[in-house]
């Protein structure tokens, strides 16, 4: 149980230094002014990311082993396909219980860029919220947006828009 | 008579004192310190940071006045002919072309083509007791822009002179001394100088815009360019996702978000390029950071948990207080110009729609009331409007409110989606993203919706521009 824990816990801060660079507490900022040096900074980078593959020149990805959920336009709220997605996302994350993933919150186009950026991240914690209502620990899911910067598809169209409000989640390592 | 020789003496008096006030220094090169990517990158930074010395304003054979409203809104195509400077024909034909190019933008002006022009700009006259106006009045320009452009060896000198063509006496003149290749500079400047003679205000083309684009590459990153693009450059080399960049008050750099780390964190780079300074990179969004119009302070969105509230912030990136802090979603503040308020969009009604709010925090004010999806505002230099972007039907559209509430007046009214506006710093025009024709570009619009152009070549994917001040 102990090294489980050590384990458990080393692999958290090396997901959290990979999912969302420096950790702060959320009601207060340090001051964080220092050169930022080179053009990686990679650190930050969870691998398989829609982040991560969109530098290494991949299109985002639809699904994976978690299957991703869709959202209403300018919504952020789970609806019962979407639940019954997270679901059996929560089954998996049950049965593989030391995997931990990042959860991408994304918009359509429409709308303005920074808007979609808080909607995404409103998206992103809603589904880490219901996730944790269904058993599974906070620890093992960070969350991160990207409003409308990484669609799947760049069409004006419905069906793109649709595919394009979505949360996916990365690939567990 | 007594007043204009008084005005006369006036600006004698001036002028013999601005020659001896002491030159500003000559910063451009400073900056080739700093990593450099490209020449093209270097010679922006010698146009933007080097001095362009206001040497005198020129006394004509009359005492120069502003003439105010010749030329005001409402009015279009007021004619006007503008000479390539005497003394080089390749820059003092820049010059022109820069000029008339900016008149052009402006909207209110005809500039008549070059072709027309009866007399040799190298050979001809350039005050108004040596120009031949009736050869500008039979080519029907109402104003008339010539002068010289003249080299040494301490650099460059250009005199710059606007008369008007039927009263045959000059309304403005100016002298300028500039670095080498720096007539861009000099011609905005002047323009700028047209525009305060013919309309009572001083014009917005010395400035830049600083704004997200795709045109490289599958990677956005922040250019920036002169009102007639003419100097388009890439600024940021990330690599990586980059939005929303904002101008410093002196205009020598700019907020930007960048997701190089992996988090959306808030960093400053100069306009010469170079190493990124990070401001803010509290995890989750760190978005919008906008300076104080005194620069003490940075209005930002930080996002943790889903919760986006707008903070203050100093510079160096230190946390100050919160402005809004509640269960909505705040974003994308926008400073009013006495630096006391913001302007910022909020969905604590339902729907995304536009406050005000003291920048110390406190009850919000709605100003928008029109649909139920309004976002991006920005505070008009001036004080007295506020823009911003709004859906309609299923397009979004720049709109223009008064600060103090009443009828949105409605901008843009195209295909495609009209997004982000800013000021221009006289507070009579807006640049903003459009899809109208496709991809995103960038388009300028005077402030009642007339005179709508492209800014930026097509297929570049251009978004969130930033209006700079003047540039000084």
């Amino acid at each position: 149980m102990t090294r489980s824990l050590r384990l458990a816990t080393i692999l958290f801060m090396v997901v959290a230094l990979a999912a969302g660079g420096c950790a702060k507490k959320k009601k207060t900022l340090d001051e964080s002014s220092t050169d930022v040096t080179g053009a990686g900074g990679e650190s930050g980078l969870a691998a398989g990311s829609s982040l991560d593959r969109f530098k290494h020149g991949l299109n985002p990805e639809e699904g994976g082993v978690l299957k991703d959920v869709h959202f209403a336009y300018d919504s952020y709220e789970l609806d019962g396909t979407a639940r019954d997605v997270l679901a059996a996302n929560a089954e998996w994350l049950k049965d593989n219980s030391r995997a931990k993933t990042e959860i991408e919150g994304h918009c359509d186009e429409r709308g303005t860029v920074e808007y979609n950026l808080a909607l995404g991240a409103r998206r992103a914690k809603a589904v880490k919220d219901y996730l944790v209502t269904l058993g599974i620990s906070g620890d093992r899911l960070s969350t991160i947006s990207y409003g409308e910067e990484l669609p799947l598809c760049r069409e004006q169209n419905e069906q793109c828009y649709a595919r394009n409000r979505r949360v996916h989640f990365v690939p567990p390592q | 008579m007594g007043g204009a020789f008084a005005a006369f003496a006036a600006f004698v008096s001036w002028a013999s004192r601005a020659a001896r006030r002491p030159r500003g220094a000559r910063i451009g090169r400073v900056l080739a310190a700093k990593a450099v990517v490209s020449s093209s990158a270097v010679s922006l930074t010698a146009v933007s940071l080097s001095v362009v010395s206001l040497i005198a304003a020129l006394a004509g054979d009359a005492a120069a006045q502003v003439r105010g409203t010749i030329v005001g809104p409402g009015s279009t195509s007021y004619p006007i002919a503008v000479s390539p400077l005497k003394g080089d024909e390749r820059d003092g034909g820049r010059f022109a072309d820069i000029v008339a190019r900016d008149l052009d933008l402006a909207g209110l002006f005809k500039v008549i083509d070059r072709g027309a022009y009866i007399e040799n700009a190298q050979s001809s006259g350039v005050t108004s007791d040596t120009i031949n106006f009736d050869n500008w009045k039979t080519i029907g320009a109402l104003a008339l822009v010539k002068g010289t452009l003249e080299r040494s060896g301490e650099g460059v000198v250009i005199e710059a002179r606007l008369f008007d063509v039927v009263e045959r006496k000059q309304i403005a003149g100016k002298r300028y001394r500039l670095e080498e290749g720096n007539v861009r500079r000099v011609a905005h400047r002047f323009a700028d100088e047209i525009m305060l003679a013919l309309t009572g205000e001083r014009g917005p083309f010395d400035s830049r815009i600083a704004f997200a684009s795709r045109r490289e590459g599958r990677f956005k990153e922040i250019w920036a360019m002169s009102l007639d693009g003419g100097d388009l450059q890439q600024v940021t080399h990330e690599r990586m996702i980059t939005l929303s960049p904002n101008w410093s008050p002196d205009s020598r750099s700019f907020l930007f978000t960048s997701y190089r780390t992996g988090n959306p964190s808030l960093f400053s780079i100069d306009l010469g390029g170079g190493t990124p300074r990070l401001v803010s990179s509290q995890r989750g969004l760190n978005l919008g950071g906008r300076y104080s119009p005194a620069g003490k302070a940075i209005a930002v969105a930080l996002e943790s948990g889903g919760q986006t509230d707008i903070a203050l912030i100093d510079p160096s990136g230190q946390f100050l207080h919160w402005v809004t802090r509640d269960r909505a979603l705040d974003v994308s503040p926008s400073w009013s110009p006495d630096g006391r308020s913001l302007v910022f969009c909020s969905d604590r009604g339902g729907g995304p729609q536009i406050y005000t709010t003291s920048a110390d925090g406190g009850p919000a004010r709605r100003v928008s009331y029109q649909g139920n999806y309004n976002t991006s505002p920005a505070w008009s230099p001036k004080g007295d409007r506020i823009a911003y972007s709004a859906r309609i039907g299923r397009r979004f559209q720049v709109f223009v409110v008064d600060v103090k509430g009443g009828d949105a007046k409605q901008i843009t009214d195209t295909g495609g989606d009209n997004e982000d506006p800013t000021w221009s710093p006289d507070g009579r025009y807006l640049v903003f993203s459009s899809t109208r024709e496709g991809r995103a570009a960038l388009y300028m619009s005077d402030v009642s919706g007339a005179h709508q152009k492209r800014l930026t070549p097509s297929g570049g994917d251009d978004s969130t521009p930033s209006w700079s001040r003047w540039l000084e």
